[in-house]
C-alpha cells in the first residue's frame, strides 16, 4: 500500500462546548485523490483546517509525513509539505497576483514567474501575474489560491469546494492537473458538494455526519444512492423537478432595454408566482443586473416596470419600500452582520420600519418565527450570525429577505456552500414563495438547479441575454447558450 | 492627469511642496535658500523619527500613539542617567533601552496577549508619560552637557550626529521592506488571514514592529533633548498625532498593506514646510495648527475625491470591456 502522507487520528474539537468533530479518523496516501464529503456543520472543512494547522484540535493525534505534530503550525504545515486551498479565497488586495500567490514562499516572487506563467497558460485562464488582486473577480481569485497550492508543490494538497467559481472548461484543466499531481505520488483531499464532480477524479471518499465518520471506502465501491443516504438519512436525493404550473398572465416586473454596468439591452417579463431562472456563466452580468434592479448600480438606460407602475431604485432603500428584495450572493461579504445576533440580522433590512425605540422582544419573535419555518439550527436568538454553519447562515440571509415581504425575490446564487439537506429545504421554500404569489428571479450558475426550479430559464452570455428556454430544458441546451462564446475562444 | 495625481501620491504630494515653498519665497525673499532647507530639515527631524517608528505598525495594521510618552521617557533616562555622571555611550544605550523596553511591552500586549492596539497604547501613553514624570519628580531636566548638545551640531557636509543617522535609518526601512520578509509586514496588515493561512510568523512581526517603534522613538527623543538641550516634562507630547498626520498625508493606509517610505519622508517635510514657512510670513505662531490642520484636511479631501472619481473610472473601463467580450476571456488565444 502507498506510504501515508499526512494522518489525523481520533481527533476531535469542539467549539464553546459544542462539539464539532468527534474523534474522526482520516488518511492521505501518495497517489491517491481522497474525496471529502459532508452536509453542512459536518466537520470538512474544521478538519482540513486542523490538518493544515489552521485550528488547534480538542483531542487527536495529527501527523504530516510521518511525522507527530501536536499540533502544527501553519507554517510547519507547510513545511511538511501540506497545502490547504481554503473555500474561500484570501487575497491581499495591495498587492499583485503574483506576489499574491508567492509570499511565503523560500524566494522572491520574480523567481516563480515563469513558473506560475505555465501554470496560468495550462489552467487556461486569463490572469494577469501584474494585476492588482483588489481588480479581481471572485472566480479569478480562487484561481489564485489555487496556484498558490500547484506553485508550492505540495505533497499534500487541500482542495476545499476549488470547483464553485469556475466554468467547465476550467474544472477539466483543474482535473487533468489533479490526475498530473496524483500520478507524481502527490496526496490530494478533494471537496465538493457535486457528486459527479468527486466521482470523475477521486480514488477514496469519506462522509462525515455530525463529526462522525459515516462511510469511508474506495470510490468505485460507492454508489450514489449510498453516500448520499450516508450523507443525509432520510433524504435519498434531491426533490425532482416539481410538475409545470400554468402561468399566471399578471406581469409582476417588466423589464425593457436595461443597461448598466457589465450589460446592455436586457429585457424580459417576470409573472406573478413564476420562478424564471437567469443563468451564465461568471461574468455574464448577471450579478450587476440584479444589483441595478435594487438600486446597488447605476442604470444606464432602459424601462423598468412593476406591476404597472414605472419602478426606479437609486438606492436599496427604494426597492425594499416596493418589496424588491435581492439575496446577495456573497453572504459573508454583502449579506449577513456576522458578529450581531440573529434577531438582528432577520430585522436589518426592514430596519426602517422599527419603532424609534427598539423592541428586542418582537424582533426575537420574529425570527423564531422564521426559525420555524425555515428550520434553522441554533441555540438561542442572541448567538452571532458567525457561530453557524453555511446553510443555516443562508436560511438566516433568506429570513432577512423575507422580513422584507418581498414582491419581487431576486435570488443570487441561494445554495452557494450549501449541503443538500438545506438545499431541499430551500428549494421548497421556493416553490413555496412562488405559490404564494411572489416572483422568483432565480439568478444561479448551477444549471441542474435552475432546471429543477425554473418555470422558464433566461440565459445570459458577456453581457447579452443570449436566449430564453422553457421550463424543464436540459441542462446541454443551456450550456450551449451560456458557453457558446467562451468556448469558441477555447477552440 | 487625473489618474497620476492619484496613482502617484508622493509625486504629487512632492509638487505641491515645492509649489507652496515657491510661493512663500515669492512672498518672503529670502525663504528659499539652503539655510530654510536646513531649518526645515533639523525642525522636521524628531518627527521624522517619530514617523518612521508608527510607519511599520500601521502597515500591520496595528497603531501606536504612545510614541510621544516614549520620546519624553527615553530623553529622560538620557538626561538623568548621563548628569548622574555616566558617559554619553552609556547614557544614550540606557536611553535606547528605555525605548526598546516600552516598545516590547506594547508589542507584547497586542501581539502576544491579543489586547487590540488603540486600547494597548492609548494605556500606555499615559503609563509611560507617569514614569518619567515618577523618575524626574515632576522636574525639568535642566543643564544637558555640551556632549549630548553636540549630537546635533554641524558635523559633516552640514548634518549632525542624529541626522545622519536619521537618513541612515530612512534608508534601512527602505532597503528591509524590499526584501522577501520585509513584504510580509505589508501582507499582514493587507489581509491577516490570509497572511495566517500562508504560515507568517504573524506574531512576531506584530511585535518586531512595535519593538522598532519603541527604538525609533528613543532615538527621536535623544534627538529632541540634543536639538533643544533640556528635557521638559511634556517633551514629545502629542508627537504621535502629527507623526500619524504626517503618514496619512504621505499615502500610507491606517487600514493597513500600502504605504511607502519615500511617502512618509515627503509626509514629514510637508508639515514642517509650512510651520517654517508660516514663520518667514510673520504670521504669528498660534496659526499654525490652524493653518496645519486646514492644510492636513484639504488634502486629504481632494485625494479621496480624486480616488472615488477614478474607482468609478476603473469600473467602467471594466464594464465596457463587459459589452463587447465576456469579460475574463480576453487574452484567452493567446493562453491556450
Amino acid at each position: 500500500m502507498a506510504p501515508m502522507l499526512a494522518e489525523l487520528g481520533r481527533v476531535s474539537k469542539s467549539y464553546g462546548g459544542v462539539p464539532v468533530l468527534k474523534g474522526v479518523d482520516f488518511a492521505v496516501r501518495a497517489g491517491e485523490i481522497h474525496a471529502l464529503l459532508g452536509g453542512n456543520g459536518a466537520g470538512k472543512s474544521t478538519l482540513m483546517k486542523i490538518l493544515a494547522g489552521l485550528v488547534a484540535p480538542s483531542a487527536g493525534r495529527v501527523s504530516i509525513a510521518g511525522a507527530s505534530l501536536h499540533p502544527p503550525t501553519p507554517a510547519q504545515a507547510q513545511a511538511m509539505g501540506l497545502y490547504l486551498v481554503p473555500q474561500e479565497a484570501h487575497i491581499f488586495p495591495n498587492q499583485s497576483v503574483l506576489e499574491n500567490i508567492c509570499i511565503g514562499l523560500p524566494r522572491r516572487a520574480e523567481a516563480y514567474r515563469a513558473r506560475i506563467g505555465e501554470l496560468i497558460a495550462d489552467l487556461g485562464v486569463a490572469l494577469s501575474p501584474d494585476a492588482k488582486a483588489a481588480t479581481l473577480e471572485i472566480a479569478d481569485r480562487q484561481i489564485v489560491e489555487i496556484l498558490r497550492g500547484l506553485v508550492r508543490d505540495a505533497k499534500v494538497l487541500i482542495l476545499d469546494e476549488p470547483t464553485s467559481a469556475l466554468t467547465p472548461h476550467e474544472v477539466d484543466t483543474l482535473f487533468d492537473r489533479m490526475r498530473a499531481l496524483r500520478a507524481t505520488g502527490h496526496g490530494l483531499v478533494f471537496i465538493s458538494h457535486k457528486l459527479h464532480e468527486l466521482r470523475a477524479v477521486s480514488d477514496r471518499i469519506t462522509v462525515l455526519r455530525d463529526g462522525y465518520v459515516v462511510h469511508s471506502a474506495t470510490m468505485s465501491e460507492s454508489n450514489d444512492v449510498e453516500i448520499l443516504a450516508a450523507m443525509s438519512p432520510g433524504v435519498a436525493a434531491l426533490r425532482d423537478r416539481r410538475a409545470d404550473r400554468a402561468r399566471a398572465e399578471r406581469k409582476t416586473l417588466e423589464v425593457a432595454g436595461l443597461r448598466g454596468e457589465g450589460f446592455v439591452d436586457i429585457s424580459f417579463d417576470l409573472h406573478h408566482g413564476e420562478v424564471l431562472g437567469l443563468t451564465g456563466v461568471v461574468g455574464a452580468g448577471r450579478t450587476e443586473l440584479a444589483e441595478t434592479l435594487v438600486g446597488l448600480r447605476p442604470r444606464a438606460g432602459g424601462e423598468v416596470v412593476l406591476e404597472g407602475r414605472a419602478f426606479l431604485a437609486r438606492t436599496p432603500r427604494d426597492a425594499v419600500r416596493e418589496n424588491v428584495v435581492l439575496l446577495s450572493e456573497d453572504r459573508q461579504q454583502y449579506g449577513l452582520f456576522l458578529d450581531a445576533p440573529l434577531y438582528w440580522n432577520t430585522s436589518s433590512l426592514v430596519h426602517y420600519l422599527l419603532p424609534f425605540l427598539l423592541r428586542p422582544g418582537k424582533e426575537r419573535a420574529r425570527f423564531e418565527g422564521y426559525r420555524k419555518t425555515l428550520g434553522i439550527k441554533c441555540e438561542t436568538a442572541e448567538q452571532p450570525v458567525r457561530s453557524l454553519s453555511g446553510g443555516n447562515q443562508q436560511k438566516v440571509l433568506l429570513s432577512k429577505c423575507l422580513a422584507a415581504q418581498p414582491r419581487v425575490l431576486i435570488l443570487d446564487e441561494p445554495t452557494r456552500g450549501v449541503d443538500v439537506g438545506a438545499r431541499n429545504d430551500i428549494y421548497e421554500l421556493i416553490e413555496q414563495l412562488a405559490d404564494a404569489g411572489t416572483a422568483v428571479l432565480l439568478i444561479s450558475s448551477d444549471f441542474d438547479e435552475v432546471v429543477r426550479l425554473s418555470d422558464r430559464i433566461a440565459v445570459m452570455a458577456g453581457g447579452h441575454l443570449a436566449g430564453e428556454l422553457p421550463g424543464g430544458s436540459s441542462t446541454d441546451e443551456i450550456a450551449e447558450l451560456a458557453f457558446e462564446s467562451r468556448e469558441a475562444a477555447h477552440a | 492627469m487625473l489618474e497620476r495625481i492619484a496613482r502617484e501620491r508622493v509625486a504629487t504630494l512632492f509638487l505641491v511642496t515645492l509649489i507652496v515653498l515657491l510661493l512663500v519665497g515669492a512672498a518672503a525673499p529670502g525663504f528659499l535658500s539652503t539655510r530654510t532647507a536646513s531649518i526645515i530639515w533639523s525642525n522636521g527631524l524628531v518627527l521624522m523619527l517619530v514617523a518612521l517608528g508608527i510607519f511599520p505598525v500601521i502597515l500591520t495594521r496595528n497603531i501606536d500613539v504612545s510614541g510621544g510618552s516614549v520620546l519624553g521617557l527615553s530623553a529622560v533616562t538620557l538626561g538623568l542617567t548621563v548628569n548622574a555622571g555616566a558617559s554619553l555611550p552609556v547614557a544614550i544605550a540606557a536611553a535606547l533601552g528605555a525605548g526598546v523596553a516600552a516598545g516590547a511591552l506594547n508589542g507584547g500586549l497586542v501581539a502576544l496577549l491579543g489586547v487590540p492596539s488603540i486600547v494597548t497604547t492609548l494605556g500606555t501613553l499615559g503609563l509611560f508619560r507617569g514614569v518619567m514624570l515618577i523618575a524626574t519628580g515632576g522636574e525639568w531636566i535642566e543643564e544637558l552637557p555640551q556632549g549630548v548638545k553636540d549630537l546635533s551640531g554641524k558635523g559633516f557636509v552640514g548634518l549632525s550626529a542624529v541626522g545622519i543617522v536619521a537618513i541612515a535609518l530612512i534608508a534601512a526601512v527602505w532597503l528591509v521592506l524590499r526584501t522577501r520578509r520585509g513584504h510580509w509586514i505589508f501582507a499582514v496588515g493587507d489581509n491577516r488571514e490570509a497572511a495566517r493561512h500562508l504560515g507568517l510568523p504573524l506574531r512576531r512581526i506584530e511585535f518586531l514592529a512595535f519593538v522598532w517603534a519603541g527604538a525609533m522613538y528613543a532615538i527621536a527623543g535623544i534627538a529632541f533633548a540634543a536639538q533643544i538641550g533640556f528635557v521638559p516634562n511634556q517633551a514629545g507630547s502629542g508627537m504621535e498625532l502629527r507623526a500619524i498626520a504626517a503618514l496619512v498625508l504621505g499615502g500610507i493606509s491606517l487600514l493597513g498593506g500600502v504605504g511607502s517610505v519615500a511617502g512618509v519622508a515627503i509626509g514629514v517635510i510637508f508639515f514642517t514646510s509650512i510651520d517654517t514657512a508660516l514663520v518667514f510670513l510673520k504670521i504669528p505662531a498660534y496659526w499654525n495648527d490652524l493653518i496645519g490642520g486646514a492644510m492636513l484636511l484639504a488634502v486629504l479631501l481632494i485625494d479621496g475625491r480624486l480616488r472615488i472619481a477614478l474607482e468609478a473610472r476603473d469600473r467602467a473601463a471594466r464594464y465596457r470591456r463587459g459589452e463587447t467580450s465576456p469579460s475574463r476571456t480576453g487574452d484567452l488565444e493567446e493562453a491556450a
